[in-house]
């Protein structure tokens, strides 16, 4: 696996076929050069982790760019090995926290401006982050300093009790989900975020606007669910999980506008449109494949690499069904910062925390009619340290095989296509074809 | 006479040495006579409430030799060697005998970890004998709304250990347990004067002995023994050697002391939770409990664990101002990593100053496993102008 990549030596481009995916790629370039206008023009600009409840920005109009996103980018773009190179060069190890220092390599980059991803990232004024793991805060920290950002932090607690099927109680009874402390203190939490945004951008945070938000963001994820249903009922399936990593994804930080909201539902008519003229992703389908773990960002294409050999494919991801489970609260005017802390709250907990993330990801295998599990565990994240034995075994005790591999989303560096297909291929083939585990 | 034969032969140190060399000494008598224990994984548990309580805190520790049969099975490849040994303790039925409750404080994230998951195997291995566990989730963040959340987890864990131990911890009994281990601080805060001291009487080998048996007694004997230590030790002979600072993994043996010390350094310092750390703030009895815990535990110096770099790099540039050092060690275990984040800020600083540095990064465990360290440390103190 010590394969070094060169340019000669990139894996091919993942193949695209939905509109909406080249719809949601065409608007993000339209939307960051209008974000970087506004920058030029003075205007405070965030930069976010991707758990920090965005929805504050929006309502307040506080143009942001989300650190995933952003990582992403820069990793399709190939930038990594470049960046991870700077962090040795100022000192910084260069295996640590990939996906969120990707920023920060970037921010010791010269010639970002020249070279970087679409321009490379406009100066932000404002870095925020939270604290769900030891290293978030140095890094965002790092970074702030490096573009003159004042850096905000936002505390993060553990859950002491974790009620069965949150995803079929967090749309209505978000209530009862938490300990009433914790969602007391995340609603503390917003309000000092909203305090310290308006006194650094001196914009109002506008109560209304905020509702209208939240409101937007929930027509968005019912879109998502729907979209998550009809592939885990249509077989063959409509789309694979290049399809909706890359429509679902980059939309998701846009969520709260419009356009977002709008383009869910086009996601999702589009889709339906496809399953209801018979075509497929790939119609030879036999087996269907989820995928857990943050998305390969360097590598979108390995997904389809056992479409044609065994009609294997890969149907879920939690991006979209995330989408479809962990956002929607109804009943936001009852108490829309309590229904927002509800939101940002339990991400942590759902995705990476058992017994949340094994229920859910057994819930959704089950509904998605999955036949194996390949699941990537970064050995350099923390946070993506989420109990992959209680996974395996809550699937396996299922019926359902598992495959557990160390990757990086977006460090291609140590990353070899050929040995990864060859174990995936050996799973298909042994676990699923041969293995007689449904 | 050497500062080692002086310890050897002082008969408060002797006992430390003994508690720290027979963890499990003190606590099996404990039981015996009827008294419960509660383990600890974090260094943020108030211990001044598990004594008030009448129970003793003991400190869960990995030990070098074991298997990690279970901990394998369990957790994932970037668990840290030290947490991944005291967890196969935890699960294989090593402390069924010796604890009777669990206290863990979201020290570090792979603590947190540890916590969710043994909840976890409790829930859905029940045959698996662990004891029960209570959670300490502090907010680290030094702001007001975060010391009155504070409060109230503290407030849940003193309810906890009143239904442990069956019964009321009144204001009086929390009061005489702080006072103890405030004296127990304040002994210990003597012992690290006499070691960055002009002429230091006592070395970083004996000092982690002195500290870490704290761990494993009571608190008040304890507290006594090493007031003794720190009268006596003053008139301990000087110790040799080039000045230096460790600062990283928490160090639960004195084996990489003992290394340091081979090549000519004298540790004169530490900032882990096994050494220095341990007594750095006290409980303010002029507050309320619940107040004077979270002053103590909350705005104690800055963990590499919980701290901005910024953070990071202030307390350790005033504490090795403080020892007096002229070199700084920075030893990191494999797949503890928030402190390389802090590193290359840390080191700037440092040497701006005039002070060098040497990192040893992922670093195997136990000490001895990291071949060619010995020679390392002997370069980097021989750089400083050691012998
Ligand atoms: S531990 Fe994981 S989540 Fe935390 S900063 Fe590192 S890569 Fe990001």
């Amino acid at each position: 696996m010590n394969e070094r990549k060169n340019a000669a030596n990139e894996p091919p481009r993942a193949r695209k076929s939905l509109k909406a995916t080249a719809v949601v790629s065409s608007y993000q370039k339209e939307w960051f050069t209008g974000l970087r206008a506004r920058v030029e023009a003075g205007e405070d600009f965030a930069y976010l982790n991707a758990d920090v409840p965005m929805e504050i920005l929006r309502a307040m109009d506080i143009p942001f760019v989300v650190n995933q996103w952003w990582a992403a980018i820069c990793s399709a773009k190939r930038m990594a090995p470049k960046y991870y190179g700077l962090l040795k060069e100022a000192g910084y190890r260069d295996d640590l926290c990939s996906y969120c220092a990707t920023a920060l390599a970037e921010s010791l980059d010269p010639d970002d401006k020249l070279s970087g991803p679409w321009g490379g990232l406009p100066n932000p004024t404002i870095a925020i982050t939270r604290l769900t793991c030891d290293c978030q805060s140095k890094i965002f920290e790092l970074f702030a300093a490096n573009h003159g950002a004042e850096l905000y932090v936002m505390e993060n607690t553990v859950p002491r009790s974790t009620p069965s099927k949150w995803w079929e109680l967090a749309p209505d009874r978000w209530e009862d989900l938490y300990d009433k402390d914790r969602l007391d203190s995340a609603v503390e939490d917003l309000r000092e975020l909203i305090a310290f945004l308006e006194t650094k951008t001196g914009k109002k945070f506008d109560m209304k606007k905020f509702i209208e938000v939240m409101e937007l963001v929930n027509e968005q994820e019912y879109w998502y669910k729907k979209t998550r249903d009809l592939i885990a009922e249509t077989r063959p399936a409509p789309v694979t999980v290049v399809d909706t990593i890359n429509a679902v994804m980059p939309a998701q930080w846009q969520r709260g506008t419009r356009w977002a909201a709008d383009h869910a539902g086009s996601l999702y008519e589009e889709i339906k449109a496809l399953a209801d003229e018979g075509r497929f992703a790939v119609p030879n389908e036999k087996h269907r494949l989820m995928w857990l773990g943050r998305g390969i960002w360097h590598d979108l294409a390995f997904y389809q690499r056992f479409e044609e050999k065994y009609g294997a494919v890969f149907v879920w991801s939690m991006y979209l069904a995330m989408g479809a489970d962990a956002y929607i609260r109804n009943n936001v005017q009852s108490d829309p910062l309590r229904a927002l802390a509800s939101r940002y709250i339990g991400m942590e907990d759902f995705l990476h925390m058992p017994p949340w993330n094994s229920e859910w990801f057994l819930s959704e295998a089950r509904r998605n009619h999955i036949d194996g599990v390949v699941y990537m565990v970064p050995e350099n994240c923390m946070q993506a340290v989420e109990g992959s034995y209680f996974i395996k075994k809550i699937m396996e005790d299922a019926g359902i095989p598992v495959l557990i591999f160390k990757a990086d989303p977006v460090d291609a560096r140590e990353w070899n296509r050929e040995t990864m297909t060859g174990l995936v291929e050996d799973f298909i083939e042994t676990r699923i074809i041969m293995g007689g585990n449904k | 006479m050497s500062i080692r034969k002086c310890a050897e032969n002082n008969t408060a140190f002797r006992r430390l040495n003994d508690v720290y060399r027979n963890r499990e000494k003190e606590l099996l008598i404990f039981r015996e006579n009827g008294g419960k224990v509660v383990g600890e994984i974090g260094c943020d548990v108030p211990d001044e409430l598990v004594i008030a309580a009448g129970m003793l805190p003991v400190r869960i520790y990995a030990d070098r030799e074991s298997s990690l049969e279970e901990a394998d099975k369990y957790l994932e490849l970037s668990f840290d060697p030290v947490i991944k040994a005291q967890f196969e303790k935890l699960v294989n039925g090593s402390y069924n005998d010796l604890i009777d409750f669990l206290a863990v404080s979201n020290s570090t994230d792979v603590i947190i970890r540890t916590y969710l998951y043994l909840r976890e195997i409790k829930r859905i291995e029940p045959d698996k004998l662990l004891p029960p566990v209570e959670f300490i989730d502090w907010l680290f963040t030094r702001k007001p709304m975060y010391k009155t959340q504070n409060e109230k987890t503290v407030k849940r864990f003193w309810e906890t250990l009143e239904e442990w131990s069956g019964r009321k911890i009144t204001q009086e009994d929390f009061i005489a347990a702080a006072e103890i281990c405030n004296k127990d601080r304040a002994a210990l805060r003597r012992i690290s004067e006499l070691r960055r001291a002009h002429k230091p009487r006592i070395t970083g080998s004996e000092a982690l002995v002195i500290i870490g048996s704290a761990f494993f007694m009571h608190r008040s004997e304890h507290a006594e023994l090493v007031s003794q230590l720190a009268d006596d030790a003053k008139s301990w002979p000087e110790a040799e050697g080039v000045r230096l600072f460790l600062t990283g993994s928490a160090q639960e043996s004195a084996e990489l002391y003992t290394l340091i010390e081979k090549s000519g350094a004298v540790v004169v310092g530490e900032d882990h939770d096994w050494g220095d750390r341990f007594s750095s703030r006290d409980c303010n009895l002029s507050y309320p409990p619940l107040q004077s815990i979270v002053d103590c535990y909350m705005l104690r110096d800055f963990s590499s664990k919980k701290a901005l770099v910024s953070e990071r790099v202030k307390t350790l540039d005033e504490a090795v101002d403080a020892s007096g050092a002229r070199g700084v060690i920075f030893y990191i275990n494999a797949y503890e990593e928030a402190a390389s984040w802090d590193y290359p800020s840390e080191k700037k600083s440092l040497e701006s100053r005039g002070i060098l540095t040497k990192a040893f990064v992922k670093m195997s465990y136990p000490v001895s496993a990291n071949v060619g360290l010995e020679d390392k440390i002997r370069e980097f103190t021989k750089a400083l102008g050691g012998v």
